[in-house]
């Protein structure tokens, strides 16, 4: 089933065109590697699907539920419900934006109960069932800036999925972190796919984008300049900007 | 020692309507402060543009010069001319000038907020009401704690202007007993009040921030 249905995706910040026409799908239980230059509009991207930005054209469908829809006369129409489309969308920032005034559990149940207005024992029991799957249950009463890196993003992890999101979006999850504290993080990440979540993942690590993605695409100066399963796009990369991004990352 | 016994009594009476100034210009300031901040802060421009002109006006001018206007200058004023007592008029200067500083305060904590907090709530889901009570303003209220104290200590003192109303605070009282008795005990005894007052108030915010400072 498609889960996420981009067509034509346009964005400018003033004059600047950061995206001038991007098209993809993702299907479920799909892995999506985003790779490709600094400043080449992959965060701005992810940033438009769940409506963090909004666009100047194109449409995007998410689920099957139109999002964001653009008529021929280039006027851009979001849903009325496009807030709650967008958060059926799980997030997972560079920064990890954990809220520093809360614990971890705090963290993890401030959403369900207050947005989702779900009862909040229930939401306790399966806060506590992901921070054990993340590896941080004992955490669970700690404030986020008394962990490491690699913790706070194992929670920023949960906190997105304890919204039982459809789909999990994210943006340089390990682009912060010291090199000793990425692996707990792709970690997590890899169970994460092996339990069929849908998962758009903009990165740098390569080895992640090789082994667990599905499909690799490539983009730069505002558009998908390639794209493909793994073993097409690192082995036998025919675009020439993507050739030179690999030689230079692979250094 | 006598002397200063005989004369508590009167100092705590002048103590008194200091400290009712206090309270209620605290009570009523901050929560316009923070008002007046959102509208700092809002997307629309023209409100953003008349709260900074009342917050340059009413902090670039003495609170002294906006106490007698408000005293004695308002009854003039066509159609809004009112002549208020002097307390009330007390009350309106020090709220529309300590409003005026807790805006700035609040504002400098509200933009001090990373965008990715808001980011954050967004994706969650969080309407602008839930990310603002949540999540925005609980981090604020611990950024302002350190000058909001400040402020909270400069009121103090200044409600001592109301000394020019001619109404019976702490100071007046302590000026007509020096007259009275030709003593200047009642100065020391003043400064010790102010010192007291200063004192709790320091107290009360260190253990605020004490308890702030827990998730840092
Ligand atoms: N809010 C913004 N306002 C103006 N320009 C922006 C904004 N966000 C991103 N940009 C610009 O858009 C371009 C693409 O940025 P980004 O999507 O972050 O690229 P990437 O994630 O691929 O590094 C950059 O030139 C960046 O400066
Ligand atoms: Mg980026």
């Amino acid at each position: 089933m498609r889960k996420i249905e981009a067509k034509n995706i346009c964005k400018k910040f003033d004059d600047l065109e950061v995206l001038k026409s991007i098209d993809m799908t993702v299907d479920e239980g799909e892995v999506v590697a985003i790779i490709g230059p600094s400043g080449g509009g992959k965060s701005t991207f992810l940033r438009c699907l769940n409506k963090l930005e909004t666009i100047n054209g194109g449409t995007i469908i998410i689920d099957g539920e139109t999002l964001v829809d653009t008529d021929d006369k280039g006027n851009v129409r979001y849903a009325e419900n496009a807030s709650q489309i967008a958060c059926r969308m799980g997030m997972v920032f560079q920064q990890f934006n954990l809220f520093p005034h809360m614990t971890v559990l705090e963290n993890l149940m401030e959403a369900p109960v207050h947005v989702q207005k779900r009862n909040p024992a229930e939401v306790q029991v399966e806060a506590e069932a992901l921070l054990q799957k993340v590896g941080l249950l004992d955490k669970r009463d700690q404030y986020p800036l008394r962990l490491s890196g690699g913790q706070q993003q194992r929670v920023a992890i949960a906190r997105a999925l304890c919204m039982k999101p459809d789909i999990m979006l994210f943006d340089e999850p390990t682009s912060s972190l010291d090199p000793e504290l990425t692996g707990e993080v792709l970690k997590t990440m890899r169970n994460l796919a092996e339990d069929h979540m849908t998962m758009v993942v903009v990165t740098h690590e390569m080895g992640f984008a090789r082994e667990v993605a599905t499909k690799v695409l490539f983009m730069a100066d505002g558009y998908i300049q390639e794209q493909g399963v793994p073993e097409e796009i690192f082995e036998r990369p025919q675009n020439e900007r993507l050739q030179t991004f690999l030689k230079s990352i692979l250094k | 020692m006598d002397y200063i016994i005989s004369i508590i009594p009167q100092m705590l009476m002048g103590t008194v309507d200091t400290l009712r100034l206090f309270f209620i210009t605290i009570v009523l300031a901050i929560p316009l402060g923070i008002l007046l901040a959102f509208c700092r802060v809002s997307s629309f421009a023209a409100l953003r543009k008349i709260v900074a002109a009342y917050v340059y006006v009413l902090r670039g001018t003495p609170l002294m010069l906006q106490l007698l206007f408000v005293y004695f200058g308002l009854p003039f004023i066509p159609v809004i001319g009112i002549r208020l007592d002097d307390f009330p008029a007390a009350v309106l200067a020090f709220v529309l000038n300590y409003g005026a500083y807790f805006c700035e305060i609040f504002r400098a904590g509200i933009q001090a907020i990373p965008r990715g907090q808001y980011e954050a709530a967004k994706t969650l889901g969080m309407n602008y009401v839930q990310t603002m009570r949540r999540i925005i303003l609980p981090q604020v209220f611990k950024i302002i704690l350190p000058p909001v104290s400040n402020e909270t200590i400069t009121l103090v003192k200044d409600t001592s202007l109301i000394y020019v109303l001619a109404m019976n605070d702490l100071l007046r009282t302590t000026r007509n007993l020096v007259q009275r008795d030709f003593n200047i005990m009642p100065f020391v005894v003043a400064a010790v009040f102010y010192l007291v007052m200063s004192m709790i108030l320091t107290y009360g915010f260190n253990k605020l921030e004490k308890h702030f400072a827990r998730w840092d």
